[in-house]
This record gives C-alpha cells, sequence and structure tokens, in this order.
C-alpha cells in the first residue's frame, strides 16, 4: 500500500525525515517495500491536452497525436496507447525528460513519423506497478503545468507491505495510529458531522438472507447528484496512492477507503429494480462484473441482488451494469460488514482482487461502517451536489463494538518474551486503542473493534514485543538438548569421493520422460497445478534429469560427466504414495582426455560398475551385478544390483534411441540404488594380520564367450581348498588366436595359511583341483 | 740381480700395471674382472708368491710383505674406483631418468557435493552440535499437515501467500500438496513425539525440499528450507535470539549482527523477521542489501499455542520458538552466487568450482 508522506500528516503532527519515519514504521511491524520521490523522479513531465489523434499511416497500433503544452505550437506524439481520445488531458514527458524507468525522451522518428516527446502511464512515471494505457487526468489540469507539481507530489510516498493480520493497517489513518502511539503524539479524529437527510428523497429497501456473511449493510440513497471529475487534491492523492481516477463518485469513495479503511460501493440507483437482498448465490448463478469478466458463482458465494439479480459480488466487486457512470444521477451508497473469511474463499476460488476484497479479507472496523456512509454523503453533496435520504440499516447496528475483552498474565508475557515490561509500556498500548488495568500480574485489556488479530495473550505479547522493540531482547542460549545421536545418512559423500558431481535435479519431470524408464504410467502422481508440461509428473527415477543435466554440460564442451544425485523418486500406491530415498549416477564422455602420458578413454559401463561397487564397499557391503532386461537400457549392458538376496537398484548403458531422445549420441552408462532397500552395512571387525606370506598362481584356460564370470570365480572360489584366499580374472582376451565363439580368460588365485609358509605341493594340489573343476563346469581347456 | 730383487721387481711391475687397468677400467664390471686378474686366488699377484719356495727362509717374510703392502693398496684403490664408477653410473642415470616436472599431473577424478549440500551439511551440523535432532517429513503432504496444523485454516489470507502445488488425484478423498514449507515438519515430529509418550524438552532440525508453484528470476519451484524448533518449559524470545545470533555467526564464520522486526506468520506469535548485518559492506550499505546494511534472511517466531494444541502439547506449561530458513538463499549469502536459477542448471563447471 502506497501512502504519502502528507497524508499521514492529515492524521499525526509528524516532523521528522521521511526516511526517519520508514525506520519506524520498520521498527513497528512494517515492512517498506521503499521510500519513493515521486515528484523528483518526474520532473519535465507536463500536462498535455491532445487536441486531435488521427491513425498512424504504417502502423495499425500506433496513433498520431497533436498534443498542446502550452507553447506556440502543439507537439507532434507518435503513442502506442489506445485509451485516450481528443479532448483528454495527459502527462507528456517532453524532450530530454528522464523517466524513473531509466528511459530519457528523444526526438525521434517512429515508423517514419516524427513524435517530440512522449505521452506516460502510471508505471512510467513510476506511480504503480502497472497500469492499462495513458493515465488520464482531470479535466481542470492546467495545460503545460509540470505534472508532479499539478498532482502535489511534492512529498515522499512511502510503499508499505501490510501484513496480513493487520487489516487496522491497510488504510492512512490506521498506520498513522502506530505512528502516533509509538511517537506519543495524538491522532486526529475524521473530520466532519453527519449528513441529515433530505425530505423527498427515496429509502432503499435491504433484507438480508445471510446474516451470517453479512452481519450489517447500510443503504442510501443520493438523488440528483451531477457526476463529475474528482477535484485535483483526491485525484492526486488517489495517483500517489497508485490508484486510477475513474469518475468523482468512485474516487470519493476510493479515497474514503484509503483513508478510513472502509470499502464502499455505489450503485446507478435507477438500474435498480426493486428491494436490494444480501444472500447466498445459487450454484450456476452469473453475473458481469465491473472489470468485464463473466463470473460463474457458486453456492455460499455472497451476493448483494436486486429483483432482477445479482448487482454485486459482495466485498469484492460490482456489476458492470450497476455501475456509476458520468451519466449516473441517482445513486445508492453501500457500506457493509461483509464476513472476512466468505471474501477470502470467494475472492480466491474466482482468483479476483479488489482493494475492496483486500480489506474486507482482513477485517474492516465494524465502528467505522456508519461513520463511513456519513463522511462519503458529505463529500459527494458538497463535490457533485445531490440530495441525500435516509440511512437505511439492515443487520446489527453494533456488531462487533461489544469489546471483546482479554485476560493476561504480565508475568508469562515477560517469560515468553524473555524480557521484563515496565508498566510504562501500557501508555503506548493504550494510544494505539487497548483498554489496559493491571491488577498485580493480571492484565485486564480491552480490545479494540479494528483489532481482529488480537484474540489471546500470545497477540498481546507481541503488541508489547513491537513497542518494546526487538533490540531490547537480549540473546540468550537455551540449555542443551542433547537428543540421541542418529546414524546420519551421509550416502551422496562416499560418491563425491569417488569423483562424482553431485547435482540436484527437479522433482517433477515431463511425462514422456518418465515413459523412457517406466512404460506403465498408472503409479505416476500428476500435478494439478503444473508449471508446465515439462514439470507434470513427479519423477519415479532420477534418470531423465540425470540425462537433461548430462545434455546439458555435454553442450558445454564437457568431454565427459560423471554425475551424482541423491533425492526421492514418487510412487502412487495402494491408498496412498511412496516417497523413496534413492542415489543415482551417470556417467558418459572421457573417463580421461588426450593426455602427454596416454590416450582419451571413453567411459563403458566397468566403470560405472567399479564405482556402484566402491560405494558400496564403503558402506560394508558386496553388491553382486545380474545380467537383467531393464526397460530403457541396452540389452546385453543391463544388470539388476543384488545386495544379500534382496535387489537394490539397477545399472546399465542408456538405450542408444533414448540417449538420443535426449540429445545425447554417446554411450549413456547409468544406476541406482533404493537407499532404503539396503541392508546396514557390516560393522568393521578386527582380523590379526597374516604372518606369513601368501602365493599367487595363474592359469588361463579358452572359455565360451557367454561364459558368466561371477560364476568361474564361484567354482574356482568352492574347489580351491580351504587356503585359497582369494581369485580373479586379470586378463581377458578374444581374437587373432582365439577362435571363433571363445574367449581367453586368465584367472589369478592366492592360498595362504596363517600357520606357516606355503610350499610347492600346496599350490599343486590347488591347480590341479581347480583346473578339474573349472573344465568339468564350463568345457574349458587349460591354454597355460 | 738377486731372486729376490728380481721377484720385488717383478712384483712392482705387477702394480703399475694394476694401478694403470684399475684407473682404466670403464666400469664395474670390468674392474671386478681386474680384481679378480690381480688379486684372485689365481691371480698375478699369488702367481708371484708360488717361486717364494727358492728363497732363502730370511728373504720369504720381505716378500710377504711387500706382497701384503701392494695388495693392500690396490684393494684401496680398486675400492675408490669402485665408489668413483658407481658415482658415476648413479650422475648417468639419474640424468637419463631426468623429467619435466611442468608436466601435468595425472587426474584423479574430483567429484563436488552441490552447494546447496554443502549448505544443508554445514547448517544441520551446527544445531547438531546445539543438541538438536536431525528430523525429516515426506514432500507429498496433506492439507492439515501444511496448512491447518500450523494455525492457516482454509480461508486464511496466508495461504494465498503460498503459491501451492496440488496434487491431481486425492489420497483417502483428502487433497494432497506439495509441501510449501518444512514447517509441517514441525508438525508430524511433535505429534509423533508426544504420541510416544515423551515430554517436552523437544529440540529438532529439519532440513529438506520445498516447492511453491512460482517460477522466474528470483523463485524456483523446487528449493530447499531448513526448519528449527524447540519445545521446553520456559522457552523465551531470548533463547529464540540466543540461537539465531549463534546460529548465523557460525554459519557464516563471522560474527554477524542479527536484527529482528516484528512481522506476521500464523503459526508463530510474535513473529518476527530476522535480518543480519549485510556481510558484502559489513552494513555500510551496498547493492546487495540495497543500502540499507541490513538482510533478510529468515522469519521466525515463538510457536503459536493454536499449533501446540494441535499436537496436544500442554501450553499452559510449555511454549516454543521456530524458524524456518531458506538454504539456497543463505548459500547465495555466503558465497556471492548471484543467480537462484545456478543451483538447479547443474553445469558441473559451477559445481566444481563451488564443491569444496
Amino acid at each position: 500500500m502506497k501512502i504519502p508522506y502528507s497524508w499521514l500528516k492529515d492524521y499525526v503532527a509528524l516532523t521528522a525525515a521521511a526516511e526517519a519515519v520508514a525506520g519506524d514504521l520498520v521498527r513497528l511491524g512494517h515492512e517498506i517495500e521503499g521510500v519513493e520521490l515521486p515528484r523528483a523522479a518526474v520532473q519535465g513531465v507536463r500536462v498535455g491536452l491532445i487536441r486531435s489523434k488521427g491513425p498512424h499511416p504504417d502502423a495499425d497500433k500506433l496513433s498520431l497525436l497533436k498534443v498542446d503544452i502550452g507553447e506556440a505550437e502543439p507537439l507532434d506524439i507518435v503513442c502506442g496507447a489506445s485509451n485516450m481520445t481528443e479532448g483528454d488531458k495527459v502527462p507528456v514527458a517532453t524532450i530530454g525528460t528522464s523517466l524513473p524507468n531509466g528511459l530519457t525522451i528523444k526526438k525521434g522518428k517512429i515508423r517514419g513519423e516524427t513524435s517530440c516527446g512522449m505521452c506516460c502511464s502510471e508505471t512510467e512515471l513510476g506511480l504503480a506497478a502497472e497500469s492499462a494505457g495513458l493515465l488520464i487526468l482531470p479535466k481542470d489540469a492546467p495545460v503545460g503545468a509540470e505534472v508532479g507539481e499539478f498532482l502535489a507530489l511534492e512529498e515522499a510516498v512511502f510503499d508499505l507491505s501490510i501484513t496480513p493480520n493487520r487489516g487496522d493497517c491497510m488504510n492512512v489513518r490506521g498506520v498513522a495510529r502506530d505512528l502516533a502511539a509509538d511517537a506519543g503524539l495524538s491522532l486526529a479524529p475524521h473530520a466532519g458531522e453527519p449528513v441529515a437527510a433530505e425530505s423527498g428523497v427515496g429509502k432503499p429497501v435491504v433484507g438480508i438472507d445471510a446474516i451470517g456473511d453479512c452481519p450489517l449493510y447500510l443503504g442510501r440513497r443520493i438523488e440528483g447528484v451531477k457526476v463529475a471529475d474528482a477535484p485535483a487534491w483526491i485525484a492526486s492523492r488517489l495517483i500517489a496512492a497508485g490508484q486510477r481516477p475513474v469518475n468523482g463518485i468512485v474516487d470519493v469513495l476510493n479515497y474514503i477507503m484509503l483513508d478510513m479503511g472502509q470499502p464502499m460501493h455505489a450503485f446507478d440507483a435507477d438500474t435498480l429494480s426493486g428491494g436490494v437482498n444480501i444472500r447466498s448465490a445459487n450454484d450456476g448463478e452469473s453475473f458481469k462484473a465491473l472489470d468485464g469478466r463473466e463470473v460463474k458463482l457458486a453456492d455460499g458465494d455472497l451476493v448483494v441482488t436486486d429483483e432482477a439479480g445479482v448487482i454485486a459480488l459482495a466485498g469484492i466487486m460490482g456489476s458492470e451494469p450497476s455501475g456509476v457512470t458520468d451519466a449516473t444521477t441517482s445513486i445508492m451508497l453501500e457500506a457493509a460488514f461483509f464476513r472476512p473469511a466468505r471474501v477470502s474463499l470467494t475472492r480466491r476460488r474466482l482468483a479476483m482482487v479488489s482493494e475492496a476484497s483486500m480489506r474486507f479479507e482482513r477485517g474492516i472496523d465494524p465502528a467505522m461502517v456508519a461513520e463511513a456512509m456519513q463522511r462519503a454523503t458529505r463529500m459527494i453533496v458538497e463535490l457533485f451536489g445531490g440530495r441525500p435520504g435516509e440511512v437505511v440499516v439492515c443487520g446489527d447496528a453494533f456488531y462487533g463494538q461489544a469489546g471483546r475483552k482479554l485476560e493476561c498474565s504480565i508475568g508469562r508475557i515477560e517469560s515468553r518474551l524473555g524480557v521484563a515490561i515496565p508498566a510504562s509500556v501500557d501508555e503506548v498500548l493504550v494510544r494505539m486503542g487497548f483498554g489496559l488495568t493491571r491488577e498485580g500480574d493480571a492484565l485486564h485489556v480491552g480490545i479494540p473493534s479494528f483489532r481482529h488479530d488480537v484474540t489471546i495473550p500470545e497477540d498481546l505479547s507481541e503488541e508489547y514485543a513491537r513497542v518494546i522493540g526487538f533490540d531490547a531482547i537480549p540473546a540468550i542460549l537455551p540449555p542443551l538438548v542433547v537428543s540421541s545421536p542418529a546414524k546420519s545418512e551421509r550416502a551422496v559423500h562416499s560418491a563425491v569421493q569417488a569423483g562424482f558431481v553431485q547435482v540436484v535435479g527437479y522433482a517433477f519431470i515431463a511425462p514422456a520422460e518418465q515413459r523412457r524408464f517406466i512404460a506403465d504410467a498408472t503409479s505416476d502422481i500428476a500435478l494439478a497445478n503444473p508449471i508446465s508440461e515439462d514439470m507434470a509428473v513427479m519423477r519415479r527415477s532420477l534418470w531423465p534429469g540425470l540425462l537433461k543435466i548430462a545434455r546439458h554440460n555435454l553442450n558445454r564442451q564437457q568431454p565427459g560427466v560423471a554425475l551424482v544425485e541423491q533425492g526421492r523418486i514418487y510412487n502412487k500406491v495402494e491408498g496412498g504414495h511412496s516417497e523413496t530415498d534413492t542415489i543415482a549416477w551417470l556417467l558418459t564422455g572421457e573417463m580421461q582426455q588426450d593426455a602427454w602420458h596416454g590416450a582419451a578413454r571413453e567411459a563403458d559401463f566397468f566403470d560405472l560398475k567399479g564405482a556402484v561397487e566402491g560405494w558400496l564397499s564403503a558402506r560394508g557391503l558386496t553388491g553382486r551385478f545380474i545380467a537383467e532386461a531393464i526397460p530403457g537400457l541396452q540389452r546385453g549392458q543391463s544388470a539388476k544390483i543384488l545386495v544379500g538376496r534382496s535387489e537394490v537398484g539397477q545399472i546399465g548403458r542408456v538405450d542408444a534411441a533414448i540417449a538420443e531422445d535426449f540429445d545425447i549420441d554417446r554411450p549413456v552408462f547409468v544406476a541406482s540404488i533404493e537407499l532404503a532397500a539396503l541392508p546396514s552395512g557390516k560393522r568393521a571387525k578386527f582380523v590379526p594380520l597374516p604372518e606369513f606370506p601368501s602365493v599367487e598362481r595363474d592359469l588361463v584356460f579358452l572359455f565360451d564367450r557367454d561364459v558368466v564370470a561371477e560364476e568361474i570365480i564361484q567354482t574356482v572360489s568352492k574347489s580351491g581348498g580351504r587356503l585359497l584366499s582369494d581369485a580373479r580374472i586379470f586378463d581377458r582376451y578374444a581374437g587373432k588366436g582365439v577362435p571363433q565363439g571363445k574367449v581367453s580368460l586368465g584367472i589369478r588365485f592366492a592360498l595362504q595359511d596363517g600357520t606357516r609358509t606355503l610350499t610347492q605341493d600346496d599350490s599343486d594340489t590347488a591347480s590341479k583341483a581347480i583346473v578339474a573343476a573349472v573344465e568339468k563346469r564350463f568345457a574349458a581347456t587349460l591354454r597355460a | 740381480m738377486s731372486d729376490i730383487d728380481a721377484m720385488i721387481a717383478q712384483l712392482e711391475s705387477i702394480r703399475q700395471q694394476a694401478q694403470q687397468d684399475f684407473a682404466a677400467a670403464a666400469d664395474s664390471e670390468v674392474l671386478t674382472a681386474l680384481k679378480v686378474k690381480y688379486l684372485g686366488k689365481k691371480g698375478e699377484l699369488t702367481g708371484v708368491l708360488k717361486g717364494v719356495g727358492g728363497l732363502s727362509v730370511e728373504d720369504r717374510p720381505r716378500i710377504g710383505q711387500v706382497v701384503n703392502t701392494i695388495k693392500a693398496e690396490l684393494e684401496q684403490v680398486i675400492e675408490a674406483r669402485a665408489a668413483e664408477l658407481g658415482a658415476q653410473a648413479d650422475a648417468a642415470r639419474i640424468h637419463a631418468e631426468r623429467i619435466d616436472v611442468s608436466l601435468p599431473g595425472r587426474v584423479m577424478p574430483r567429484g563436488a557435493l552441490h552447494p546447496v549440500q554443502q549448505g544443508l551439511d554445514e547448517m544441520t551440523a551446527i544445531f547438531d552440535r546445539m543438541g538438536f535432532m536431525i528430523a525429516e517429513g515426506p514432500e507429498i503432504e496433506t492439507e492439515f499437515h501444511n496448512f491447518d496444523a500450523l494455525n492457516i485454516p482454509p480461508e486464511h489470507p496466508a495461504r494465498a501467500m503460498h503459491d501451492t502445488f496440488f496434487l491431481r488425484d486425492t489420497e483417502n478423498g483428502e487433497p494432497m500438496l506439495l509441501r510449501t514449507h518444512t514447517s509441517p515438519v514441525q508438525i508430524r515430529a511433535m505429534q509423533r513425539f508426544v504420541g510416544d509418550g515423551h515430554e517436552p524438552p523437544l529440540a529438532v532440525v529439519a532440513p529438506g525440499r520445498v516447492y511453491r508453484c512460482d517460477s522466474d528470476v528470483t523463485h524456483s519451484p523446487m528449493f530447499h528450507q531448513v526448519e528449527v524448533f524447540k519445545v521446553d518449559r520456559d522457552v523465551s524470545m531470548a533463547h529464540l535470539k540466543g540461537v539465531l545470533q549463534y546460529f548465523l555467526s557460525a554459519y557464516f564464520e563471522q560474527e554477524v549482527p542479527i536484527r529482528l522486526r516484528p512481522h506476521y506468520f500464523p503459526f508463530t506469535e510474535p513473529s518476527a523477521e530476522v535480518d543480519i548485518g549485510c556481510v558484502f559492506c559489513a552494513g555500510k550499505g551496498c547493492r546487495i542489501c540495497k543500502g540499507s546494511g541490513w538482510i533478510e534472511v529468515l522469519g521466525s517466531g515463538m510457536i503459536h499455542p493454536n499449533v501446540l494444541k494441535s499436537v496436544n502439547i500442554d501450553t499452559s506449561i510449555y511454549s516454543g520458538f521456530a524458524f524456518g530458513l531458506g538454504v539456497e538463499r543463505l548459500v547465495m549469502l555466503k558465497h556471492g552466487i548471484p543467480d537462484l536459477r545456478l543451483f538447479f542448471e547443474n553445469d558441473v563447471r559451477f559445481l566444481r568450482r563451488m564443491g569444496a
């Protein structure tokens, strides 16, 4: 919310510099987005009168304007906006002017037509975050005057971010109240006396069916008004506050809302038929809102209706046909209290926001409803004439004004804040509107009607904290709570030590990417409102994300990438969903680049397998890799990973076609392990170091090409006798000298005895047994 | 010339010849052969001694003495020559084996922890030291845990401030969502703790991923938070400040001033936004802190009694503080990372550079 400093001064005699006031506001809990000096920013922008408007010969969306800025000749200006007509007054940035958005105006040609300035919107003047078209100035704006002067932008404007609990500060007087209380200054009352009804003026008939959602509704007719522009002092404050003048009546009501927090509405009384009723909408009912939207209503939405139908969505927006226009002569003013939750639910469902709904949602001051009605009447009658009728009050005239009470303990508040509260602080709260009586430790509190946020003692503790200042609270370390040390899960760390770079991918991916590795979509968890189709389902595999990251990096000249990610995968399961912590690797490209000591080497399956084995071994586990067809992986280069008897993961080469889908044209290897599926590793146990040396022997056999190495090692281990301490494949050769369909494998085994040095006999015996077993089991032949 | 004189002359000529040969020996193998030739069992010196039988008894010892002297002398010469040759050979080998030490070393693959992971590790470690228990919770959450139990009923304006991702399907008739903050872990941890029959104190740090359907330069639809809370007798705002002060200084590895500003969160009362003195300009005012000298880092407060009540903790006995911080934001501040999107782009050049 934007508040010009001068407006605050209507209510409290502040003298400090704007920056100091901003600091006080922050300390009181009102976040400051910025303090702006609009006038300085729009030096050189002048009031221009549009003398003529014609089409641009070469561009449909541009117009050629002749704009009078009080000089001998009108300026030629090419303008892209469409909301202005001949006779309108608009802000014109003249040549050489620098606008708040950094643009400096130069004479130039736009599509061949000379342009000697720029007509501006509120956004371009830095007065509002967004705007539609040019800012149309009031008719009485003097042609040629500096716009900053005309709009009285002489002072700082505070851009405040009011927290949702402080509905009472969604208006100038509410903010002024906090500042006055804090500074020990008095708060000026709203000016003016009630305006008496004149005779012969009609009286609205009002009924409330939905009394729970609308406990109080005031209506009043004013007849014979002559709608005109609001005077400059109102228009300029509205503009400085970021609002656009509409017409005099609407502007007055907006002014009152900004000033005292009561949103009001004016209907063109001649468009209404019969009495007004505030009721719940019926499912399927609809109405055309002021912003032009056709709004579909649902059961429970609160609407203001006449006999013909909906004339307003209560507290959110009026209907277009019943709105006040320049032709309006009779109006019905509405001031009401609508239940915050009702307004909030409806406007959220419909994704509508209005200045009124923002205030009703947060809760307005019920004591202000009648006062706002009187003030609006007076301002309208003074400015636009007309004869006011009687105020019709429907519902509970004293709604919300009974004065809620709260009992607190000073000691408890002090213990929650960790600081003592001197009684002198009470005065500040009293100035904020609270009624306070101390009685020993007991504190009796009367809560003002505008503080809907204060309901429990903790709320009052916050008021005290604000007043004392959070800086006054000491910093004390609480006594330690020693919790049982949990085993920390540091899965990703050992993978990183092995040379992999950890990445963090999004948890949602494209359904098509999911399908690459998981054909069946039934366990997909889809988002109802994804950011984009590329992020529409929760991932069930980390691989698609890793592939995208690999592509990103390969496209940036990385010769190879080794990635690891730890994160959850998500599956729909019977009656719910699962979130499974998973680690996954991706390896592609060069393991080693061409170097003086060796040629480049492309990563292969065994590089990744080695990494996974190393990772398991760091956790005290040994994995078995068993060939298996896995969706998305290349047949013959994929395996499931077993630890003990349970499958914990998968590894393999990504199918070339799928890699291609991810724009990767080289072999890519991936692996993944579900962390929860892993047994906890064995804690390392001490074993004495061998005192006697081991002996090694090599045996080379010819095998069938499809032999499984793991089975050979199993056979060697079983047949090698009790002294066998190690066995492994140390050589593999298929090529010249080895018959087609065969492979030569070298097996190195080691024997060791903890009690003696081994002899030739020992290794001969073992050798013989191994050769016999291997030849028998695999139909292999010994080569050496 | 007597026999003895002739023998002595012969010995002398052997000595001279041997010395010449030894000096000329090109390598240790030649030297070894020469040693055998002159000093071996069948060597030339020994050969001369064979003629000793023809000498008188008085002359025999003399010859023996001469032979021993020459033998000792030659042995010394050999040893010296051997050492000389050995040194030469070493020098030759060392010269031959010289390398260019400026050639690059063989690269051992170096991995990197993601900067967010580093941040999470560092942050949780600080709270671990302070005795907080580490807890995690589900990312797919119910409205109850994400909102209602945290004192955010359906019509609450604060719900609109959380741009929530909802799942397309309900579970057991309940709408499900991706948690918008790690605060639901507060609820789950307390529910479980109380459900297991424990009484406070309870101090928890809960790191994790959170989601908001918002994506632009400064917003990522997925990011990380760390939720911290403590419930005990007499927990006060002063304790909150103490923990924040300790944590923020420990994380930034320097004494950072902190400032609490009143704010509003539905699940805390009182609530405070926490600023730190700008770590880039030491509070003097710079571009990063927009000249204010302060940078907003997290939201905090005293746990709202409605939250404690929702998990059956007796608010007449216990109170608590809580705060939640954005991990990426703190990591960006600590390491001067300018753009949130870098974290999720996963460019390995960036990750390697940041991955200590």
